[in-house]
């Protein structure tokens, strides 16, 4: 039976990537040309991301938790310039919540958590058009 | 009365017929300086990659002020110089021991000439895959840091272009 924390983590996971499909949904309904194909590539990656998640959930004994039929938005999503700031947003999130497999003890987990992060800050940063110092922490005060 | 100097548990200890390590479990406390944690020799060998990083970049953009490329370098640098900070802010060495990295195993620095692009995004790709190599051993919270440094690292070497 796996540890309670990483099963905990990974349904944390799997729930911000539902969020990511549902909103990317949205997204998408407001982009074009090569940001709308950019948000349906990332809205699939998620998708597998998701199925991934679901059948490490199930190794492990546990049951996927299902995903919501309506996520409330963070802010009005109404032309592209928002859209892309909701895909930034989403992506955010996924970052968060992988950042949680990163501190279980398993390490199989913690390098698979990594390397999502990286999946999804890279994301980010190509709809901000930036990139950040510390991907999926909260800001950090020395 | 219980309570007892430091100074005066050996002669306690000698008057009793023992020795300090017969009352503690631990590494005997009178016997020197304990090896520094895995966590602090990770800290310190990711804070000396940290400054050969920001060797790097300042070397690149010496060779370039003023266009756009350095600009972009200067933000990538600003993000590397945060990291130094939140690592170096994790470092807590015991007294007596010495708060610098070893030094780093890296090739040594280049010129300012030599620092391409194609240089900074290798070093950005090799960081991160560096960093999450450490993951597996390191206490929750750094591997936490680390894996963000990590993404970012990530993010810069597709900045770069790559």
């Amino acid at each position: 039976m796996a540890s309670t924390g990483a099963v905990a983590a990974l349904q944390a996971a799997l729930a911000a990537e539902n969020a990511a499909i549902f909103g990317y949904g949205v997204a998408g309904a407001h982009l074009t040309g090569s940001s709308q194909a950019a948000a349906e590539q990332d809205w699939t990656a998620h998708n597998q991301a998701r199925d991934a998640l679901a059948a490490m959930i199930s190794v492990r004994g546990a049951a996927p938790a299902a995903a919501q039929a309506y996520y409330q938005l963070p802010f009005r999503v109404h032309d592209a310039p928002s859209a892309i700031r909701l895909a930034a947003y989403l992506e955010d999130g996924v970052t968060r919540a992988y950042l949680g497999l990163v501190a279980v003890s398993d390490q199989r987990l913690r390098r698979f958590g990594a390397m999502a992060m990286q999946d999804a800050a890279q994301r980010a940063a190509s709809w901000r058009g930036s990139t950040q110092a510390f991907p999926g922490l909260t800001p950090l005060v020395p | 009365m219980l309570l007892a100097s430091a100074a005066a548990l050996p002669l306690l200890l000698g008057a009793a017929g023992c020795r300090s390590s017969d009352v503690f479990t631990g590494p005997d406390p009178l016997a020197g300086r304990p090896p520094l944690g895995h966590d602090v020799l990770t800290l310190q060998a990711v804070i000396a990659a940290e400054e050969n990083m920001i060797d790097l970049y300042q070397l690149a953009i010496s060779g370039d002020s003023g266009t756009t490329r350095a600009r972009t370098l200067r933000s990538l640098l600003a993000q590397h110089q945060q990291h130094l900070v939140q690592l170096k802010a994790r470092l807590i060495v015991p007294p007596g021991a010495s708060a610098s990295p070893s030094p780093s195993s890296a090739s040594p620095s280049p010129r300012a000439s030599t620092v391409s692009i194609t240089r900074l995004r290798a070093a950005e790709r090799a960081s991160a895959a560096d960093l999450v190599r450490r993951l597996a051993t390191a206490p929750p919270a750094l591997a936490q840091l680390l894996a963000s440094i990590a993404a970012s690292d990530a993010t810069h070497a597709t900045a770069l272009g790559g």
